[in-house]
């Protein structure tokens, strides 16, 4: 087992460096003076020459690339993520609010998630070709096929507009202290992004929690399970769902890491100002350190879901040899 | 290597004679059967006759299948029949709501005689001889205390009152009584459809020659020439009428942001914002000619001498000064926002201008039965001829409605169709090529180069999708002309979207490879290529299918997620997803609902076909599927 975890290891460092180096690439084939963003504009001529020679020294920039390359991941590494010229202050501290955002904004959303597939992914499994699982497979396909944005503009409409039950988008103001009507405030305002980021997790995850719980009611332990005259609950629960949770380890640990994960989409709408939202905002104003960062830690997160995935899986199903 | 029993003579004759045998025996106790081959009595089919077989009998399937025909012929076979001018805005036709009844007048109208009509964006009024006002068309704003009311709600005094004049506005319409009160309703946003304090007291004591409306302003002119104008008059100072000007004036031509007058003395003089509408010819001011009669469109106008010569000065675009060769005199004109109408004495119209709402098709009835009077405004005509009846022309309507440009929205959708479908499958083409050819190699060969590419594969699958595609984005527009940034959405979508299916395919391959037949083709010294090619290809060409039509229809939604946050297809060339990029602000999503609705429907609607085909797609080519 610590073999394969090593061996695992050790194939990540090249997939590490591929994506470095492609998103150093991409900073550096980026429109725009890195240089003269950081200076002051209203610097005279003659400064202008001497401070721009100074700021691209400090910044590293008269190295060659893979100095450069070098520099950047070791900063990076250590936490310097580089300075946000649209936030006018580091990416670090940049992102730290937005981060904190959208994982509370997430908890909700991966607790109602896991809270209604498991219970109905099970139930239209057992109860197959039924109308409840019909009507489930409907809703799965239909969400499936819709848009995030269109989702969250319908129930911008419904809920916001026409019945006014919920704040169209935006976020909760913080001057009356920390007191209950100001977490009550909190709510409202996520109810919206958790209910549409909620429906568009909902349609794939009921379909893969019902196909593996379908594999597991049609193994013959199920048979056997049966034919011994175990009740249906008993073999249901004991026998299929223990079974079925081994592909199902796989969504629980994705949704775990997706807790980071900022929906550029639904956040933009929202005006929620989560993590996705701040990407497509540095994006329109061409704040470049602040977007390839952010790529980084999208892309180190996935890669360490992938792998945590991974070894889960070898460690929770018997069958398989991690060798 | 199993002995291939066909291949020996004598065994052969054997089993001939045995075969024989039995059949002779068969013959004694049962009815002979005509002989078959072995292939004729297992009736076997072509994998691909199954899968449409089983295809068929899926009834989702063919609805979703029928479904993306409509879209696609909806799409392609629409943007030719419907060609679209990227360039043409018409910013007073924004935010009107789906409607096709603008030329639809009652009968009840008619029945009782037109006297006159006039049309605002989006509808039209009419007073009928016996002082009846008519309103049909499509509201053209939101209502909203204080701000419009429903251009159809006439008011009650108006239905009781003797009505002698209407007159519509771009959003408004006024009607005057036989006693001289003025009552408006429709846009108010600026009071234009509210009589000021200081003008009721001049309507009680003049009579009123003419009331006009017009863009977001209203106008009265007293039979004494005095002409009075209120509403949106801030940027144009229309409400301020020169000196020498006030109490001569006989006629006036209303435009959007300027007006020409014509005095008793038959010269012309203009107000309003400085401009091409303002550079009134010399003659036409020193009074060596003398005008009787004008017209203006929105930046030109044509006057009329007594001699029966056209004067036509300003914009010249649309042709709209060019006017055609008349053959008899002039006996009235009109004009509408982009085009310009005559009627001559002999009951012909003359008609020409611009040809957005494909106004110039004139009806034939219209040259064929003589035209008493002709109403031109805004882009509905109507002409009335001398048996009482009517001929409508011009804009029928928006179907869709329109955008913040007054863009029709049918036609955006219709080529945002032709786009948003075009760039998904051209994404899901290059992403699928890449696949295979990583998927193959990397699945058949095997060893350092299966490892490497699959590492590769892991780069990429690892870089989370919308963000990179939307840093890619940004990132080369920069350096791609406007004209190519949709081959670039096609090249990003695609060159980030094979992982998935590459490994599907590598995964099906090592399958394959372990297979018989494989082994026998190798056996046999069939090339690698051509193992490859002949024998594993045909294999994995189902899974390949379906994951093409499952990934298309990912596609499609992940282009419409970019093109709407504005990192897909730029705009002016619509695509499904940048129709709605200006659908973000609460203020669209509540009262301009049809402009996110109609598009984000067209998205979901060819997704869900396309999903559903794919879904009948994999269960059909999958005949264990059938039984789960």
């Amino acid at each position: 087992m610590l073999r394969y975890i090593i061996k695992r290891i050790l194939s990540l460092i090249p997939v590490v460096f591929l994506i470095t180096v492609m998103l150093f690439t991409l900073l550096k084939i980026m429109p725009g003076d890195p240089v003269r963003m950081m200076l002051n504009p209203g610097l005279k001529a003659e400064h202008y020459k001497a401070a721009y020679d100074a700021m691209t020294i400090k910044l590293g920039l008269d190295k060659s690339y893979p100095e450069q390359y070098v520099r950047w991941i070791g900063n990076t590494f250590q936490g310097e993520l580089g300075w946000s010229t649209l936030h006018n202050r580091p990416v670090k501290d940049a992102i730290k609010e937005p981060l904190k955002n959208t994982i509370i904004l997430n908890i909700f959303v991966i607790i109602l998630e896991l809270a209604i597939t498991l219970p109905v992914g099970i139930k239209c499994a057992v109860k197959r070709g039924t109308r409840y699982d019909n009507f489930w497979q409907v809703f799965s396909l239909i969400t499936y096929s819709m848009p995030s944005f269109f989702i969250a503009l319908s129930l911008i409409f419904i809920l916001a507009i026409r019945l006014r039950w919920l704040p169209p988008g935006g976020m909760p103001l913080t001057i009356h202290g920390r007191n209950f009507a100001y977490y009550l405030s909190w709510l409202k305002y996520m109810a919206l992004p958790i209910i549409t980021l909620t429906i568009i997790s909902l349609a794939g995850t009921i379909r893969y929690v019902r196909n593996a719980m379908i594999d597991a009611l049609t193994q013959d332990y199920i048979r056997t399970a049966r034919s011994k005259g175990l009740s249906e609950k008993v073999v249901i629960y004991s026998h299929a769902f223990r079974n079925a949770l081994i592909p199902v380890s796989t969504i629980i640990i994705g949704a775990i890491f997706s807790l980071f994960y900022g929906a550029a989409i639904t956040e933009t709408v929202f005006a929620w100002n989560g993590i996705g939202h701040v990407l497509v905002k540095g994006l329109s104003n061409r704040d470049f350190m602040l977007v390839i960062s952010m790529n980084l830690f999208f892309a180190m997160l996935s890669i360490i879901a992938n792998f945590v995935a991974d070894i889960t899986y070898g460690l929770v199903d018997p069958r398989i040899k991690l060798e | 290597m199993e002995t291939k029993t066909g291949q020996d003579p004598v065994l052969k004759r054997q089993t001939g004679i045995l075969q024989s045998f039995f059949s002779m025996i068969k013959r004694l106790f049962v009815k002979d059967k005509p002989q078959l081959s072995a292939l004729e009595e297992e009736a076997i089919q072509t994998p691909a006759k199954t899968v449409m077989k089983n295809f068929l009998r899926h009834k989702l399937g063919i609805l979703g299948l029928v479904g993306f025909i409509c879209i696609l012929a909806f799409s392609f076979v629409g943007s030719y029949l419907k060609p679209i001018n990227l360039g043409h805005m018409e910013t007073t036709l924004r935010n009107i709501r789906p409607g096709y009844n603008y030329l639809k007048y009652p009968s009840q109208l008619v029945k009782e005689g037109v006297k006159t009509i006039s049309s605002g964006v989006s509808f039209s009024v009419g007073l009928s001889q016996a002082g009846n006002v008519y309103v049909w068309g499509t509201q053209p704003v939101y209502l909203l205390e204080g701000f419009s009311t429903s251009i159809h709600k006439i008011p009650e005094e108006v239905k009781q009152a003797n009505i002698v004049q209407v007159t519509a506005g771009d959003r408004h319409i006024l009607a005057l009584d036989d006693r001289g009160k003025l009552y408006g309703w429709g846009l108010n946003n600026f009071q234009q459809a509210e009589v000021p304090t200081n003008l009721q007291s001049k309507l009680n004591s003049k009579q009123v020659a003419e009331i006009i409306g017009s863009e977001l302003y209203s106008a009265v002119l007293f039979a004494d020439g005095e002409l009075y104008v209120w509403g949106s008059t801030m940027a144009n100072r229309l409400d301020i009428i020169p000196a020498e000007c006030q109490g001569h004036i006989v006629k006036v031509a209303a435009s959007s942001n300027n007006m020409a007058l014509l005095l008793d003395d038959g010269t012309v003089r203009t107000t309003g914002i400085e401009n091409v509408f303002r550079r009134v010819p010399e003659e036409l001011q020193d009074g060596s000619a003398k005008i009787v009669d004008l017209a203006s469109s929105y930046r030109a106008v044509l006057a009329l001498d007594d001699q029966g010569e056209l004067h036509a000065w300003g914009d010249t675009e649309f042709g709209i000064l060019n006017a055609p060769e008349i053959p008899s005199k002039v006996k009235a004109m009109a004009a509408g926002k982009n085009n310009m109408t005559l009627l001559l004495d002999n009951g012909q119209v003359v008609y020409w201008g611009a040809d957005h709402y494909n106004q110039l098709r004139l009806p034939p009835r219209l040259q064929q039965k003589p035209v008493a009077k002709v109403f031109s405004t805004m882009f509905q005509n109507y002409a009335l001829h001398e048996d009482g009846t009517l001929t409508a022309w011009g804009n029928k309507g928006f179907l869709f409605g329109t955008d913040e440009q007054g863009r029709d929205l049918f036609t955006r959708i219709i080529h945002g169709g032709r786009i948003s479908l075009t760039v998904g499958a051209i994404s899901v083409v290059i992403s699928v090529i890449i696949a295979l050819f990583f998927g193959m190699t990397s699945g058949f060969f095997g060893g350092w180069v299966d490892n490497l590419l699959m590492r590769f594969t892991d780069v990429v699958m690892a870089v989370p999708f919308l963000p990179i595609a939307i840093t890619l984005s940004a990132v080369v527009s920069g350096k791609v002309p406007e004209m190519y940034r949709i081959y670039m959405i096609m090249v990003i979508l695609g060159i980030l979207g094979w992982p998935g299916t590459a490994r599907l395919i590598r995964a099906q391959i090592l399958l394959e490879r372990e297979k018989d037949f494989v082994l026998a083709a190798r056996a046999l010294g069939v090339k690698y290529y051509n193992i490859i090619i002949r024998h594993i290809l045909p294999n994995i060409f189902n899974l390949v299918i379906v994951n093409i039509t499952l990934r298309y229809a990912g596609s499609l939604l992940t282009e419409a997620g970019l093109s709407f946050l504005g990192f897909g297809v730029a705009p002016p060339t619509p695509s499904w997803g940048n129709i709605l990029q200006n659908a973000q602000s609460s203020a669209v999503i509540e009262y301009y609902w049809w402009r996110w609705l109609i598009p984000g429907l067209f998205v979901v609607f060819a997704a869900l076909s396309v999903n559903l085909v794919g879904d009948a797609l994999r269960e059909a080519m999958d005949p264990r599927a059938n039984q789960k």
